[in-house]
């Protein structure tokens, strides 16, 4: 039986100011390609997280916090979106679908996952969602500065491949 | 021969399928004279029609149940599955509205931000009008379902009561919705948002008028005499149909006022 280790505090979906600090968020991360992963919780206010189902994709693994039944590992969550993403004729809606989920989960995804969501914007001829997922990206590391530069700095190989612009190079990242 | 030796209704001829069915004509035909011609005289024809053929034709099913008593049993069972049917037609014309909502949320498009609520849409607090007017509904369908077991006590003036008060919810619901529409900060023009918003609530509203309307007929006919405590068919459709919009209504709160705001 395993239990999510950290304390399971059921908060409520979102309107937290950037400042606020991650009381219920444990992140380990370093400089060197660590995790960025703060422990997924499942909303209290159900209905923004039932209403979105798994991605069919791929066999749903619980990675909620029961008090039974399997726990998925990061690597699986990883890997399961990554598949996500990578499937050959995934079409636009299911894109944007992807990406309203994964960014509706308490962490920040890894680069490997962007990268394989930039290359189905490629496939899908979609710039705009690509420069949106970085846009996606940077507000949810939230007040860890850090954060984003690392994954641009992991991502540039595909976004130089890609000619993908970040949103500082087009000058949109001022409001 | 002067009797029949069955027990059900072989209806006798009527204009009103008919009237109803040139309604239809004048109605859409109408629609397109006033699209391209600015005109709305043969698409008002259309609609006085059909308001009289409404009226007639279900005059007329009460004039055969109620005083000349063609509503046996097995008649009866026909006209529960008619309202089951039409009820269940009903359903699925809401379902392909939350089809579209759903496709529109779940995946929100780059014009809109890739976001829902959509960017620059300040959406409704759940929890101000729109809660009172679920408190309101649901309340009515208590008041409806007392209204019934009234009937079915012989309370006549319990009955009434209910029903009244039913219906005075119904409107009530109303009466809040419009402000609502005046009020928004959104229009049915404002992007997809906009469109299901208006679209899958304003059909809703319009169900509520019609729901309210026949709950209405029904005091009118339990003021009358009509209902007896074993047979008020008539009522059971209302409520069953009162009950579908209630249903409908927290589908569309639950999805479109909650979990889409």
């Amino acid at each position: 039986m395993l239990v999510c280790s950290p304390p399971i505090k059921l908060k409520k979906k979102k309107k937290r100011s950037p400042l606020a600090p991650h009381r219920t968020v444990r992140t380990v991360s370093t400089h060197c390609g660590t995790m960025f992963r703060a422990v997924f919780r499942l909303s209290a206010t159900g209905a923004r997280s039932l209403a979105r189902s798994r991605p069919c994709y791929s066999a749903p693994l619980a990675s909620r916090c029961y008090s039974h039944g399997k726990v998925e590992t990061d690597e699986e969550f990883d890997a399961r979106w990554v598949t996500y993403f990578s499937k050959p004729d995934i079409d636009a809606w299911e894109l944007r679908k992807g990406m309203n989920t994964l960014i509706g989960y308490d962490l920040v995804p890894e680069a490997k996952i962007l990268d394989s969501a930039l290359r189905a914007c490629r496939r899908l001829n979609d710039l705009a969602s690509a420069i949106r997922i970085l846009e996606a990206v940077k507000d949810k590391a939230g007040p860890h500065k850090d954060i984003y530069p690392y994954l641009i700095q992991e991502l540039k190989p595909t976004l130089s491949e890609l000619g993908i612009s970040t949103p500082e190079e087009l000058g949109i990242d001022k409001l | 021969m002067a009797h029949q030796a069955h027990a059900y209704h072989m209806v006798d001829p009527s204009p009103w399928p008919l009237t109803g069915a040139v309604a239809a004509l004048l109605m859409t035909s109408g629609l397109a004279i006033w699209f391209h011609f600015h005109s709305t005289t043969l698409m008002g024809l259309g609609m006085a029609l059909l308001l009289l053929t409404m009226y007639q034709w279900w005059r007329d099913i009460i004039r055969e149940g109620t005083f000349q008593g063609h509503h046996t049993p097995p008649v009866q069972k026909g006209l529960r599955y008619g309202m089951i049917l039409f009820i269940t037609s009903e359903v699925f014309f809401f379902l392909g509205f939350f089809w579209a909502f759903y496709h529109s949320s779940l995946a929100p498009t780059p014009e809109l931000g890739g976001c829902w609520p959509p960017t620059g849409i300040t959406p409704l607090d759940p929890f101000e009008v729109p809660l009172l007017n679920t408190a309101v509904l649901l309340a009515s369908g208590v008041t409806v379902t007392w209204a019934h077991h009234s009937i079915m006590e012989g309370e006549r003036k319990q009955a009434i009561q209910s029903l009244a008060l039913t219906i005075l919810l119904g409107f009530y619901f109303t009466f809040l919705q419009a402000m609502e529409y005046y009020e928004a900060p959104f229009t049915i023009a404002d992007g997809v948002y906009g469109a299901t918003f208006f679209v899958a609530t304003g059909f809703h509203g319009l169900h509520v008028i019609i729901g309210s309307t026949f709950l209405a007929i029904c005091l009118l006919r339990q003021i009358q005499y009509h209902f007896t405590s074993e047979h008020h068919f008539g009522f059971e459709a209302a409520a069953w149909y009162w009950h579908f919009v209630d249903v409908v209504w927290l589908f569309l709160y639950i999805s479109i006022y909650w979990w889409g705001s």
